[in-house]
């Protein structure tokens, strides 16, 4: 690889001060006792924290958000491998059709996939369900899920499941003692991604929560009524959450090269 | 019944596979003994490897039988088998440290914790490799891995060892050094050995008997000797060795060619091919007596054992000549110059004779 020139580095400095302004902004003013967001900055105070964490319905809306996340990476991250090892395990006819289709759903316009999910999740009932977002989050972070395991799966050697039964081991035996070891970082990345995907995800959530809002859900209304700093308070934790996930899968994936 | 230590262990009868409308192995007939070293030797495509893959139950028979130890296998699954393989890229487990590998066809047999370490231990010990135990795969030489993938499929105590292809990963002396652990190996353990490669040198170096295939089909089985001195086919003579061919009719005990009449070992009068091995190819300016042609010189190539010179007769057909150094320095065979090249009439080998 070429090394970065010094224009790249501006660009690249350049480009990350973009994207990451606006998050920093919101943490130091998170911070500021000041009512509105303007410079000089006033004291620096925990208040907004306080205040934020003091509400019921915040910590109702985090529960909501933390068991949505923990179910969906669940389901998503089975649903996914198990895509992926069809796909790198047989050949079947239509194989381009269903990867595509395993993949299509971040394609989709959330505002679509939101009125879609809320049609048919009223029809059977789950309409506001923590359930309902459940499916709806799983059908959103599942093919996340399937690309991680789907990456790592092509770079283990075709021979090692067979070299497994070779060694006596059936079907199942090479599932669990050779594919899912050899998947192990990956299937860890990517219940932390989807995790992160579900516990960000605003659209969809705010179509089918109804009543039991998830944390972005609430985060909108309460900046319907007004902005409060709160909010900067609630985001700078919601954004700490997000990028831990994020950084424990890429983290994962690195290691998993190195050790390639 | 059959006296075990007669029968043999694998008979192939009339086996066929097919690969949708690709035919990879037509009609195999082969019956392979306990204890001898067997290679299956071929160009790529030629059907050794998915011969090796039906016996390590990776492919079933699309026709035909397959029996280990009296039994059909035709439709027994890998993991019912004893049949354990090095496979070409050795496919050892990387998450594993290097006796997990080891003990990994133990653990699946069930074998307690305790029992299997120490036969791993004694594998490794006797590989060469103690003290390696707790390291992980990539921490390894070349060499060392493939040692550590022959102790993880002997661990079991297998009756036979499918090898396909195991030192094409390796550098020229780590190969020379392999071939001589395989054999000693092989010798030690009293097991048959089932060993495909493409390499000629590998299979006459360490193999028993060898078996050429090309296109599916067996084209010669034998001793490497045998093999290397009488081709059957003039398919395997141009596989095997560095071989001249020479067609023509024979008429009493002469063979009538495009360059001219040379002697040839008994034989009816007929259409035949004879071959003549390089190495016994005598490049000389002035014609000799007996079996001789003319050949113009092309181009030559150091091969390790001596230097191969290349020439081509007035139609067009390419020989070979062995020669040493010094007989080259003497030669000093310039491009587009003309030689003789004599051997032996009785040297010469008549094919389908």
């Amino acid at each position: 690889m070429k090394p970065l020139s010094g224009l790249g580095w501006i660009y690249l400095l350049a480009l990350f001060t973009f994207v990451f302004a606006p998050i920093v902004a919101s943490v130091i003013f998170s911070f500021n006792s000041d009512r509105f967001p303007t410079l000089p900055l006033g004291s620096f105070t925990t208040d907004w924290y306080v205040r934020a964490f003091g509400r019921a319905e915040v910590w109702t809306a985090i529960g909501n958000s933390l068991i949505v996340a923990a179910v969906t990476s669940f389901l998503a991250t089975f649903i996914g491998f198990a895509t992926a090892y069809t796909d790198f395990r047989y050949g079947f006819k239509f194989k381009q059709a269903y990867l595509a289709l395993a993949l299509l759903p971040p394609t989709l316009p959330l505002v679509i996939m939101g009125l879609a999910m809320l049609a048919w999740l009223s029809q059977v009932g789950l309409s506001g369900t923590l359930t309902g977002i459940v499916i709806a989050h799983v059908v959103l972070a599942t093919p996340f899920a399937m690309a991680i395991c789907r990456l790592r799966l092509s770079q283990m050697d075709p021979s090692l499941e067979a070299a497994a039964w070779n060694l006596g081991a059936g079907q199942w035996a090479a599932m669990r003692y050779v594919i899912l070891p050899f998947c192990g970082p990956a299937i860890v990345s990517a219940l932390c991604l989807t995790a992160a995907v579900s516990f960000d995800e605003f659209i969809v959530a705010w179509f089918v929560s109804g009543l039991n809002r998830t944390v972005p859900v609430m985060i909108l209304e309460i900046l319907q009524g007004n902005v409060d700093p709160q909010i900067n308070a609630i985001g700078t934790v919601v954004f700490l959450t997000s990028m831990s996930l994020v950084i424990a899968a890429q983290v994962l994936i690195f290691r998993r090269r190195r050790d390639g | 019944m059959a006296d075990p230590t007669t029968e043999p262990l694998v008979s192939f009868r009339s086996v066929h596979k097919a690969f949708g409308t690709y035919v990879a192995v037509k009609s195999l007939d082969l019956d392979i003994h306990r204890g001898e070293f067997i290679a299956f030797m071929g160009p790529s495509g030629c059907g050794k490897t998915t011969t090796l893959r039906m016996l390590a139950g990776l492919e079933a028979p699309t026709s035909g039988t397959i029996t280990i130890g009296g039994k059909v296998m035709n439709d027994v699954p890998p993991h019912q088998r004893d049949t354990p393989l090095v496979w070409q890229s050795l496919a050892l487990f990387p998450f594993l440290s290097v006796v997990e590998n080891v003990e990994f066809g133990l653990r699946m047999r069930g074998v307690a914790p305790k029992e299997r370490r120490d036969r791993a231990m004694l594998w490794l010990e006797r590989m060469q490799l103690k003290g390696f135990e707790t390291r992980r795969i990539d921490q390894l030489s070349g060499g060392q891995r493939q040692r550590v993938a022959l102790a993880r499929s002997l661990v079991t105590e297998p009756e036979m060892l499918l090898l396909d292809e195991p030192l094409s990963a390796l550098d020229a002396h780590l190969v020379i050094r392999m071939q001589g652990v395989l054999t000693r190996l092989q010798k030690e353990l009293g097991i048959t050995f089932v060993y495909v490669t493409h390499s000629q040198s590998e299979a006459f170096a360490m193999a028993d008997r060898v078996v050429i295939m090309g296109n599916g089909e067996i084209a010669q089985v034998g001793r490497p000797q045998e093999i290397f001195r009488g081709p059957k086919s003039r398919f395997v003579a141009e596989f095997v060795g560095r071989n001249n061919i020479l067609g023509g009719t024979v008429k009493a005990g002469m063979l009538e060619t495009a360059q001219g009449v040379v002697p040839v070992p008994a034989v009816r009068d007929g259409k035949a091919e004879i071959v003549v091995a390089a190495d016994r190819v005598t490049v000389s300016g002035a014609r000799p007596e007996g079996a001789a042609i003319r050949a113009s010189f092309l181009s030559e190539e150091f091969a390790g054992t001596g230097i191969i010179c290349y020439f081509e007769t007035a139609d067009g057909a390419e020989w070979k000549a062995q020669v040493t150094e010094s007989q080259l320095a003497t030669l000093q065979p310039e491009s587009g110059q003309e030689f003789w090249l004599s051997w032996n009439a009785n040297s010469a080998h008549v094919m389908g004779g």
